[in-house]
């Protein structure tokens, strides 16, 4: 790129990266205690069907081979 | 004072007022909020199944929202979709580029794509009438490597690239719909928001950045990983992003209070994050590693509480099942195993 042609490019880099930035500026924020508890409260709920977290009987678990039962 | 000057400062002036707006709506920490809840128990998980039939590393993986099915991508050249439950291949598709990076699965469960260093992303039609899997479309515009693609419907998907934009394309057309660009650095993975009106991407330029996808426009940036940000995922319920990078440690941010809430990490962890993936709450997370290993985190406690150590190279994708009933690594010792 010529030297005219790069200064005009990190110019229009310049501009956009400003317009991104007052974008972003204005964006509402709520406060970390209520996103930390809502996270929280959220795994808590849902916590008891979480498999990979409660565990999976043996029986219910697709992937378990089955072991072969002998009938005394 | 010139423009490229006056720019120059606003830019500053703007992100300090970003810090600092941050900062006025941090009354508590994540850490202190969790201070009462007791750490999860130690998470012991087994390997369930070896998928073995790939002959060269495999550099990614994507479960079919059925839970059953899954697809990986190796550098043999090669798509495998398989039936996680009996091990068979249920497809092996051979690609025109063995040099694969990214497969996603489509939500349907029709269609399966990949792409790598051929800088496209090639969808392939599962259910064809003939009972054959045919190349459907090539999508091609990136003027770098596909690091990661995800389908929004049979007609729409999302890649990231090494060219530092993303592009939503339409697939029945193969023209791009949109571009996302922003990124500093190599787009290295992307995840779409569990009501498919938001994704977000990692970069080599250390951030991730939240997309709107009809708008086309970035919503927040997030900083603070001093590396790559090699993978990324979003709690489940939508309001929070998971990033992994190569300086070791993962990072929780919430969307709404636009920030960090915690990071992940530990002395005697010195290698980087290649994948994650949330549990079906959400409390834990599970991270590959370039040491060969998963670790489990406690997302609250950011305590690790297991790990998943069986493959013998590093684990380069992850994923757990749309039911939650089990977690899927892929590494570069061409297996894939089956947790829970």
């Amino acid at each position: 790129m010529s030297s005219k042609a790069q200064s005009s490019y990190n110019l229009n880099q310049a501009r956009q990266t400003v317009q991104q930035l007052r974008l972003e500026a204005r964006n509402e924020r709520i406060k970390v205690s209520k996103a930390s508890a809502d996270l929280m409260n959220y795994c808590i709920e849902c916590a008891r069907t979480d498999p990979l977290l409660m565990g999976i009987p043996a029986s219910e678990n697709p992937f378990k081979e089955k072991k072969p039962c002998t009938i005394l | 004072m010139g423009e490229m000057e006056q720019l120059r400062k606003e830019a500053e002036s703007l992100k300090d007022q970003i810090t600092a707006a941050r900062k006025a709506v941090q009354d508590s920490t994540l850490q202190e909020a969790a201070a009462g809840i007791t750490v999860v128990g130690r998470i012991q998980m087994k390997t369930r199944k070896t998928l073995r039939g790939h002959l060269a590393k495999i550099y990614a993986m994507h479960w079919s929202t059925d839970s059953k099915l899954c697809v990986s991508a190796s550098q043999d050249g090669k798509l495998i979709v398989w039936d996680s439950v009996t091990t068979n291949k249920v497809n092996a598709i051979p690609l025109k580029s063995s040099w694969v990076m990214t497969c996603a699965y489509a939500p349907s469960g029709n269609l399966v794509a990949c792409g790598g260093l051929d800088n496209m992303c090639s969808i392939y039609n599962l259910k064809g009438k003939d009972g054959n899997v045919k190349v459907m479309r090539e999508l091609a515009a990136h003027t770098g490597y596909l690091s990661c693609c995800r389908f929004i419907s049979d007609t729409e998907i999302i890649t990231s690239s090494g060219d530092c934009t993303c592009i939503l394309w339409d697939i029945e057309t193969g023209t791009q719909k949109t571009v996302f660009a922003g990124h500093q650095g190599d787009c290295m993975s992307l995840a779409v928001a569990p009501d498919f009106k938001f994704f977000i991407s990692g970069a080599c330029d250390f951030t991730a950045k939240l997309w709107d996808i009809r708008e086309g426009t970035c919503r927040q940036t997030f900083g603070g990983h001093e590396s790559d940000v090699n993978a990324i995922g979003f709690f489940p319920n939508g309001n929070a992003v998971i990033t992994g990078s190569d300086d070791a440690t993962c990072k929780l941010f919430d969307l709404r209070a636009d920030q960090e809430l915690i990071t992940y990490q530990d002395s005697s962890i010195m290698c980087g994050v290649t994948s994650l993936a949330p549990s079906l709450s959400g409390r834990l997370i599970l991270a590959g590693y370039d040491d060969f290993n998963v670790n489990i985190w406690d997302m609250l406690k950011a305590e690790r509480v297991g790990v998943l150590a069986g493959h013998d190279n590093r684990v380069s994708c992850i994923g757990v099942s749309a039911d939650g009933m089990a977690c899927c690594t892929g590494s570069w010792d061409s297996f894939l195993k089956i947790w829970n």
